[in-house]
């Protein structure tokens, strides 16, 4: 029963997995993923000479830490705004219209960008109507990070609000009944009452950012960055992608850049899964 | 969504609108418009002449509709290219997804599965590592899939987290309706066909739409494993029309006799290539978005 799935699994995940050896052999085309000959630690010896290497660690770390800061909250406003919104009819459409972005490829939305945020886009419209200078934002190294919570937050803020307003159906009613006859008013309801009935919802969400902190973002930085800003774009992903596929090509040493990868992710993975058991929730997995 | 909404009508007590409100309204407001606004934007742009659009400053609806760039944006070929390739994934592809994903879902929902939990592990530890791609691109390579659909469609075979939703599911349903059916004499493909499948119709249209989802959005395994113009998907398609001046390293598309596309071209392009998801998103919404609250619950 389970066959077709299992040899899929075995075929297109394990073998890969196992693929990650070619870490520690010298790859010889000829001789395939198998059959190369081990040489130890070497490849590693040299992925720590690379200053392009630590550089793009840092970037990541950077770029995706301050997500946390800047992209995170934005879901959580944004359902406590639309849940205190009373007129229904709205409320529907904008929820429609938030969460549609989240289902194009980071293509599309790259390509809207480029339009609206371009000389001749809506945004440096604007600012000219109110006399201001056009902003070159797709070529300056300085607005690129910026950039990418705010486009994170126009394509997906809507699609993660989701999550947040299904946690705040799920509070008990009773508790905004007797605040309300308490005479609360709807500040302190909000903060009171909404906010703490999300918190697990947001610590679980948060945790799973942490964990994904060294592999987010490449479809969508690939898509925005271009020449101007390739210098302050380079994660870590868009340099495995630079040294595999667009540079002359070794796969021992891009292997052994992506094994290194994978295992700080995994480890990041799974002490966020242990955190969110120990603070008594279901835990990420399983 | 209406679940959501309910509570919200039931606590109020006091119902007349506050300056709270107002203010709650045009933030809201003001966001909603930054998402609509950039697509009526490609939209009018699309419709209008280059001379048209490079003398307007605020393009949201054309002075003068033209279907020009739709013609040559389509008699540039790519466009069909693309649809071509994205439509081959969509049609092998996602029947492949929901045959893997449904039949492993099944066997691992039954209580009586051998190796059972082995096999869950087995699946949540490719979800936390992974070999990433250049192990998958050499393995493509060694079994000659490079520069073939298949590489594309195997590659994207299953997806642990449908995957896991979808045996959450199974394992909801009542036993009692397998174990008659086995008395009866069913062999196990036939109960998942005759009955799971059927009786699991709300929790398959919602893979379904994410599988179907995941196939129209394609683009970096066909971008690393494709490398023929002949088999461009839909995706990498529109990359090489609206990027093409813009950042040319990427794509083997651009000095093939650059053509200097218009705006209105590149952005009929874009309203060719998300037109399908525009469609169809506002009817099956609640589809989506049980989706994510299905894989809420689990996080």
């Amino acid at each position: 029963m389970i066959l077709p799935g299992v040899v899929w699994y075995i075929i297109f995940a394990y073998i890969p997995i196992y693929g990650l050896t070619l870490a520690f052999k010298a790859y010889r085309a000829n001789l395939g993923i198998f059959r190369s000959p081990w040489v130890g630690l070497e490849n590693y010896v040299y992925v720590f000479r690379d200053p392009a290497f630590l550089e793009s660690i840092w970037r990541t770390l950077f770029i995706n830490f301050g997500r946390l800061l800047f992209q995170f909250p934005y879901p959580i406003i944004l359902a406590l705004l639309l849940n205190e919104l009373r007129i229904n009819r709205f409320k529907k459409a904008m929820q429609t219209v938030l969460t549609f972005p989240h289902f194009l490829s980071w293509v599309i939305v790259a390509s809207i960008m480029i339009n609206v945020l371009g000389s001749q886009g809506l945004v440096n419209s604007l600012i000219k109507i109110f006399g201001g200078e056009a902003v070159n934002f797709l070529g300056s190294t300085k607005l690129f990070v910026p950039l990418l919570y705010i486009t994170e937050n126009w394509k997906s803020g809507g699609w993660t609000m989701i999550i947040y307003l299904a946690a705040i159906s799920g509070i008990d009613t009773e508790q905004y009944e007797s605040a309300e006859i308490d005479g609360a008013t709807r500040l302190q309801i909000m903060r009171h009452i909404t906010l703490p009935g999300i918190k697990n919802t947001i610590v679980v969400l948060f945790i799973l950012a942490v964990g994904n902190i060294m592999v987010q973002g490449f479809d969508q930085v690939f898509n925005l960055s271009n020449p101007a800003t390739a210098k302050v774009a380079e994660i870590l992903d868009m340099y495995i992608y630079r040294i595999t596929f667009k540079t002359a090509a070794d796969f021992s040493f891009s292997t052994a850049v992506s094994l290194f990868r994978s295992v700080i992710n995994f480890v990041l993975l799974l002490s966020a899964d242990r955190i969110t058991k120990w603070l008594g929730s279901e835990g990420l997995f399983s | 969504m209406k679940s959501l909404q309910v509570t919200g009508k039931k606590r109020r007590l006091r119902n007349r609108i506050e300056l709270l409100d107002i203010i709650i309204f045009i933030i809201l407001l003001a966001i909603t418009l930054a998402i609509i606004l950039p697509f009526l934007n490609v939209l009018a742009i699309s419709f209008s002449t280059q001379k048209d659009f490079m003398d307007s400053r605020f393009m949201l609806i054309p002075k003068k509709v033209t279907f020009a760039n739709y013609k040559a944006i389509l008699q540039d070929g790519r466009l069909w290219v693309g649809y071509r390739t994205t439509l081959i994934f969509l049609m092998i592809g996602v029947p492949l997804n929901l045959f893997l994903t449904t039949s492993m879902a099944y066997g691992l929902s039954q209580p009586g599965f051998p190796l059972r939990k082995f096999f869950i592990y087995f699946i949540i530890f490719t979800m936390m590592f992974n070999g990433g791609i250049i192990p998958l691109y050499l393995l493509m390579k060694q079994i000659n899939l490079i520069n073939t659909i298949w590489s594309v469609i195997l590659g994207a075979g299953l997806n642990s987290f449908y995957l896991i939703i979808m045996r959450n599911y199974f394992m909801s349903l009542p036993s009692s309706l397998v174990e008659s059916a086995r008395l009866d004499g069913a062999n196990e493909w036939q109960i998942l066909f005759r009955i799971i499948i059927p009786i699991s119709m709300p929790i398959i249209a919602t893979i379904t739409l994410f599988y179907s989802v995941d196939r129209w959005n394609e683009w970096y395994f066909a971008m690393i494993f494709i490398r023929k113009n002949e088999l461009v998907s839909l995706q990498l398609a529109l990359r090489s029309i609206v990027m093409e001046g813009q950042a040319s390293q990427h794509f083997n598309y651009t000095d093939v006799n650059a053509i200097e596309f218009s705006d209105g071209m590149k952005m009929g392009a874009v309203l060719c290539t998300m037109l399908p998801i525009m469609c169809v998103f506002p009817f099956l919404q609640k589809h989506f978005v049980k989706g994510i609250l299905l894989g809420a619950i689990k996080a």
